[in-house]
């Protein structure tokens, strides 16, 4: 008797472990052979610029004919665990798009194959940002790919309705322009004059930057988080106040549930801070399905600093490529790269409203009135810790929660913030 | 449950065992219900007992990135336990799911057995009806429901704070179910009771039509309440299925998972942390494997107790009959 009972103990133990760890494995590499690459890109390629994949791997194939390249998008929620997986299970994709604050992360880990960035077109133009965030202990590991600034994105003729013929340049303008839009089209429970989800946790750390503050500081090789101090907390508290009084958008949803550009297209927004292609992502079908007439409407302009003259500091995202070193077609994924990256797809990939990977290429943006903004609001910007584990604050959602935290009232924002500094400390810490 | 043991086969054989057979032969016979548990036995050792193993294995490691890419992690012995057996959050976790489970079992077989007996005494069109519902609420993915239930409730455009607002319940224009935890977890809660409903319902249902109208006629005669009835005779009567149906939610509940990951965005603040929950974040989110392991193995430990009085319940059972 005992031993059946202890052998349905050990089924049903089993079956626990099973179901609790089966959600994770979530392999859909490709497998390795001479005839296919395997490329794993953002789903932002495939809403804003097909086009210059498409131009890639015609210019990959015409080089290399016979050879498929499979285009695999993936979303930011998922990405790293798949690509863990990938690992796990040594099938890798062959190339990889990551966003520059989660390389630190795989290059230290030896995720990547270290490449040579003379054999890169424009290498000795690459945007130092980007750059940076594929240098690992003096090697390269991966090629920058792009990057974006944000700016708000604002409705020109409802400003004009409250008497705001241009832009705010300065932060009280911002507040008295928002204050004004909230008077006069705030009984529509809907509106919001600046619409800001509560855990766009981009535009709360650029009011830590404006206000001199940092996320984390390394002293001696130790980290310590830092939102606590008196800059953040003043900033955070700053910014709690202007999101309570002109934002209607969810305290607990992220700047992609939904996108902002959704709310904006449908009137329920008279402004919102965005990168350069959510402003074309208003007209997509999944942005918003704007009108073309709407674009008459819209104008952007850089956030004005509470220091006159200046810009709010935004945070210089963005994305680069690299190979995982576990790929068997290191040198296909290579040139499929060099295609990528190189000048013609850089040009339509900065048409789509993004920063291109090099510096040659910056006047294109700037040529385009509705684009130009976001390159101007690009002069002052901020950047996440440049720690190995950055991305692990990131995906534990640290700085998601503080936001809702304080937006909802559930703790002080010095509370909220020396919680969120304790995990940031632990976090950055822990040994790789 | 049966309690035939190879001996016993061998003596409802005994008739035939007058003739000695050849040894062989009593092997063979013997060693047949062993020889047919085989082939299960194979493949939940290659799917169970492995992964088991290898989970266990892990959790005494340091596992991260690094040592996943080069797929041999670092022996650590029991570090990981103390490190989460000394983290106040893992304790919060701990707590919240026993708390969650309970309500969501409680709630579950409440609600279910009312349904059942509602069932009984429905009119045959009006039960089918009802019948058809439960097997769509069953049959629905857990992840299209989830999709479903979270458009309802969506900030922006959801219908439920529509209605709301309409029905003059109150303003929930912009209503944020998850602002607060506890409303949160009340939508998480009726999420998950709403899943598990139509399984325990018709197996109660089920179990009802087994119960004697006589019975109950009997007891009314006597001038039983249908609450005393109810307490006195069906209950007890059921009380296989409710030991099978309570055992079964209680695991179920105390790892629910998606209900939590995808109505969330996949962004869960602690407060929404679960055991599984917690273990996916630290394994998955922080790659921290070997912890993450750690976290499941003492979930492991937990539904393995569970699940002894599960089978300690059905095994007195067994022996009843």
């Amino acid at each position: 008797m005992k031993a059946r009972i202890f052998a349905a103990v050990a089924l049903a133990a089993a079956l626990s472990v099973v179901v609790s760890t089966a959600s994770g494995g979530n392999k859909s590499a490709g497998k390795a052979s001479a005839s296919s690459i395997t490329v794993w890109l953002m789903s932002d390629a495939q809403a804003g610029w097909p086009a210059a994949v498409a131009n890639a791997t015609n210019q990959f194939q015409s080089q290399h004919p016979g050879v498929d390249v499979n285009v695999q998008y993936q979303s930011w929620d998922s990405v790293l665990q798949k690509f863990d997986a990938s690992i796990a299970a040594g099938d890798t994709p062959d190339v990889i798009e990551l966003g520059n604050s989660q390389t630190a992360k795989y290059m230290a880990a030896g995720a990547f194959q270290a490449i040579q960035p003379k054999n890169y077109p424009n290498s000795s133009t690459w945007l130092a940002g980007l750059k940076q965030s594929c240098t690992y202990g003096g090697k390269t590991y991966c090629v920058p790919y792009y990057a974006g600034a944000r700016a708000v994105i604002y409705r020109k003729d409802l400003y004009r309705s409250v008497g705001f013929r241009s832009p705010p340049k300065t932060y009280a303008k911002f507040l008295a322009v928002n204050s004004k839009l909230m008077k006069k089209y705030g009984k529509n429970s809907n509106f919001s004059a600046f619409y800001e989800p509560g855990q766009n946790w981009y535009v709360a750390m650029s009011f830590v930057a404006d206000y001199g503050g940092q996320i984390a500081t390394n002293k001696g090789g130790k980290w310590k988080g830092t939102l606590n101090s008196p800059q953040g907390i003043q900033a955070l508290t700053a910014f709690k106040s202007m999101v309570l009084k002109f934002s209607r958008a969810s305290k607990t949803n992220d700047e992609a549930h939904p996108f902002p550009s959704i709310p904006f297209a449908k009137s329920r927004a008279a402004s919102f801070i965005g990168n350069g292609w959510e402003w074309p992502y208003v007209f997509n079908p999944k942005g918003g399905a704007a009108p073309a007439s709407f674009a008459k409407k819209m104008g952007a302009y850089p956030m004005p600093s509470h220091i006159k003259g200046r810009f709010l500091p935004t945070f210089l995202g963005g994305s680069d490529v690299g190979i995982p070193s576990q790929s068997h077609n290191k040198s296909l994924a290579a040139d499929w790269i060099k295609a990528y990256t190189g000048t013609a797809s850089e040009t339509l990939i900065a048409k789509a409203g993004n920063v291109p990977n090099t510096t040659k290429l910056l006047g294109v943006n700037a040529k385009i009135p509705a684009l130009a903004p976001f390159a101007k609001a690009a002069n002052y910007s901020w950047f996440v810790p440049i720690a190995a584990n950055w991305v692990n604050v990131e995906n534990a959602n640290i700085l998601k929660t503080m936001c809702t935290t304080i937006l909802t009232n559930r703790k002080s924002v010095a509370k909220a913030t020396a919680d969120a500094s304790a995990s940031i400390t632990k976090i950055l810490n822990a040994k790789s | 449950m049966s309690s035939r043991s190879p001996a016993a086969a061998a003596s409802v054989a005994a008739p035939y065992a007058q003739r000695r057979r050849p040894v062989g032969r009593r092997l063979r016979r013997a060693l047949a219900p062993y020889g047919l548990l085989l082939p299960a036995s194979a493949v939940i050792a290659a799917v169970l007992a492995y992964p088991l193993y290898y989970l266990v294995r892990l959790s005494f490691q340091h596992y991260g990135l690094f040592q996943l890419v080069r797929h041999k992690g670092v022996a650590i012995g029991t570090a990981n336990y103390a490190q989460i057996f000394h983290d106040s959050l893992f304790w919060h976790t701990l707590v919240r799911t026993v708390a969650v489970t309970a309500v969501c079992v409680v709630l579950t077989v409440v609600l279910a057995t009312l349904i059942a007996l509602l069932l009984v005494e429905l009119s045959s069109w009006v039960r089918l009806l009802l019948t058809a519902g439960l097997i769509f609420v069953w049959a629905t993915p857990v992840v299209v429901a989830i999709s479903i239930w979270s458009w309802m409730i969506d900030f922006e455009f959801g219908v439920a704070n529509w209605t709301l607002t309409k029905l003059g319940v109150g303003n929930f224009n912009h209503h944020d179910w998850f602002a607060n935890p506890w409303s949160g977890w009340g939508v998480i809660i009726s999420l998950i009771v709403w899943g598990a409903i139509p399984f325990v319902a018709i197996t109660l249902f089920a179990g009802l039509t087994q119960v004697s109208s006589e019975l109950l006629e009997a007891a009314a005669i006597d001038g039983a309440s249908r609450w005393r009835a109810f307490r006195d005779i069906t209950l007890p009567l059921l009380k296989p299925i409710y030991v099978i149906v309570i055992s079964l939610s209680i695991i179920w509940d105390f790892q629910v998972f998606n209900q939590i990951w995808l109505i969330t965005n996949g962004t869960p603040s602690p407060d929404y942390y679960m055991m599984a929950v917690y273990s996916y974040v630290t394994s998955f989110k922080i790659s921290e494997y070997g912890l993450g392991s750690a976290i499941a193995v003492v979930m492991v430990a937990i539904m393995g107790l569970i699940s002894v009085f599960y089978v300690r319940q059905m095994v007195k059972l067994g022996d009843v009959e």
